[in-house]
């Protein structure tokens, strides 16, 4: 690619960008105060936010809890995965059943957790939790059946222990969709942080969406949902990162 | 595990047809499930309030359920919202998405908006879009609408853009009009992309549609839940949770097979 086409396509990018921007400014102008409001008064709302404090608080509140849950949904799916790999039978007798929560709209069971384990914030942990689990979890069964049964034969052929084996086949082998699974995860784990912050206890950055929202504040609304959708971005531009660094050894099988 | 699933573990080797039947997939299958229901039974019974929903007591209120007409009309309204924002976004979503695709200047203009919007939990739109609908069911088409768009217009565009350049070129030779472009050579090549973006968005569209009724408290499934549950009706209110499923559930598999079916070449990802 030359410099020629590369300042040209840089250039479109800006210009959309711009434009964007303008519109949303025009927007907020023509638009009644409740309904839009200028990208000049949202950035102002979020510069408020940045000053006093609150909205790194509310952050690192989010963070907190999309950590945690997220953690343990990895801890736990990858792990089972890689025992369902290796365990023929449990494989075959469980894979429907994971097929069939990783289907399920986890969003659903909300109402449920509210009603038995009250607020707090292991209810909300528990919601990310479910929310990012199924996709790790399923994605290292699918990685599982894709192992070729000849080179398991061949390992133990050479009387290969179950360690190497472990090391030398299963994981490497899983590995790449477990990394596929794992940005489902995350962009699936922001999914459920947000309704957890909506639906159960208000606190982070759904406390901030559901404060502009019920205050009238249009600003302040539009800035939360901003900082999300950034968010949004950011996680799933590292998810694919973290996908493609695996994707190297992945190209040989595919 | 119970004695039997350990049994059937062992591969078969003696010829016994007992055995041969305690190992095949089909009696394993049946066996986790009846494992997974009994242990949800047992633990709800030891551990929980009474309330709480267990495998008995929804296979009691199950019929009384899905015959009661509250019930039906609300999953009337909550799949009538999903299949109509699905055909929206379905029509929309490829138009954007080919445009993207095979435009360059389309591509570098709406790429960062389709993505960062494809990247936004749909939950974090919900008061803004009760702002402009009102608390209607205009609302939830919208959230379904938004949920499934970007998905299908992602991948419509991943579709137009891996058309072989061959066939373009071909087409052009024979100086074809570009309609026949678009529809003999895009459309059908992109095919297996736009059904795995149909898939996602199907996913995608039933959450919505879900939140944006626990939200916006509207008569559908998602109100439906959150109403029973409230009242601590817990098994009438995962009756609703099963149909959901069932619905996700057999999206999938339709999906699959119609790619198997239909587009054996498609790779499925």
């Amino acid at each position: 690619m030359g410099p020629e086409t590369r300042r040209g396509r840089y250039g479109t990018v800006v210009a959309s960008l711009v434009a964007g921007a303008a519109v949303w400014e025009a927007a907020g102008h023509v638009a009644s105060a409740a309904f839009w409001s200028p990208l000049s008064e949202t950035l102002e709302s979020v510069l408020d936010t940045v000053r006093s404090g609150f909205l790194v608080r509310q952050i690192l509140s989010s963070f907190q809890l999309y950590l945690t849950g997220l953690a343990l949904a990895i801890l736990a799916g990858a792990p089972f995965g890689l025992v369902l790999a290796r365990v023929r039978w449990l494989r075959v007798a469980l894979e429907n059943y994971i097929m069939m929560l990783y289907a399920t709209p986890m969003v659903a069971l909300i109402p449920f957790i509210l009603s038995i384990m009250g607020f707090g914030f292991a209810p909300k942990a528990l919601v990310v939790f479910l929310f990012a689990v199924f996709p790790v979890l399923y994605n290292t069964v699918e990685g599982a059946r894709s192992i070729r049964p000849e080179l398991v034969e061949i390992a133990y052929s050479f009387r290969t222990s179950e360690w190497r084996l472990w090391c030398d086949v299963l994981i490497p082998y899983t590995l790449p969709f477990t990394m596929t699974g794992i940005r489902q995860a995350i962009a699936r784990g922001l999914v459920g942080m947000v309704a957890a912050e909506i639906f159960l206890s208000p606190s982070g950055l759904g406390q901030m969406i559901m404060m502009g929202s019920q205050n009238f504040d249009t600003p302040g609304l539009l800035a939360a949902i901003l900082i999300i959708v950034l968010l949004g971005v950011a996680l799933m531009d590292f998810g694919r990162f973290l996908e493609n660094r695996v994707a190297v050894w992945r190209g040989y099988n595919r | 595990m119970t004695a039997h699933t350990l049994a059937a573990a062992r591969p078969v080797t003696n010829g016994s047809a007992l055995r041969a039947w305690l190992g095949s997939p089909l009696f394993l299958k049946v066996a986790a499930g009846a494992v997974l229901l009994l242990v949800w039974e047992v633990t709800v019974r030891a551990l929980a309030p009474a309330y709480v929903a267990k495998p008995l007591g929804i296979a009691r209120v199950f019929t009384t359920v899905i015959s009661d007409p509250q019930f039906l009309a609300a999953a009337g309204a909550t799949l009538g919202a999903v299949v109509s924002g699905l055909l929206i976004s379905l029509v929309f979503g490829t138009a954007v998405g080919f445009a993207m695709g095979r435009v360059d200047l389309v591509e570098r203009g709406l790429r960062y908006y389709v993505n960062s919007l494809f990247a936004t939990p749909m939950v974090a739109i919900l008061p803004l879009v009760t702002l402009w609908f009102g608390y209607s069911a205009d609302a939830r088409l919208a959230v379904v609408v938004f949920a499934a768009f970007f998905s299908i217009a992602v991948n419509a565009c991943d579709g137009a853009r891996s058309v072989p350049l061959e066939y373009l070129e071909v087409a052009r030779s024979f100086r074809a009009p570009p309609r026949h472009n678009l529809f003999d050579i895009v459309f059908p090549s992109s095919l297996p992309y736009l059904l795995a973006g149909v898939r996602l968005a199907a996913g995608r569209a039933l959450v919505g549609a879900v939140v944006a009724e626990f939200f916006i408290s509207i008569p559908g499934l998602g109100y439906y839940i959150l109403f029973n549950s409230r009242t601590f009706k817990h098994s009438e209110a995962f009756v609703a949770v099963i149909l959901l499923v069932a619905v996700g559930v057999s999206f999938e598999i339709l999906v699959n097979w119609l790619t198997r079916r239909y587009l054996p070449w498609a790779r499925r990802d």
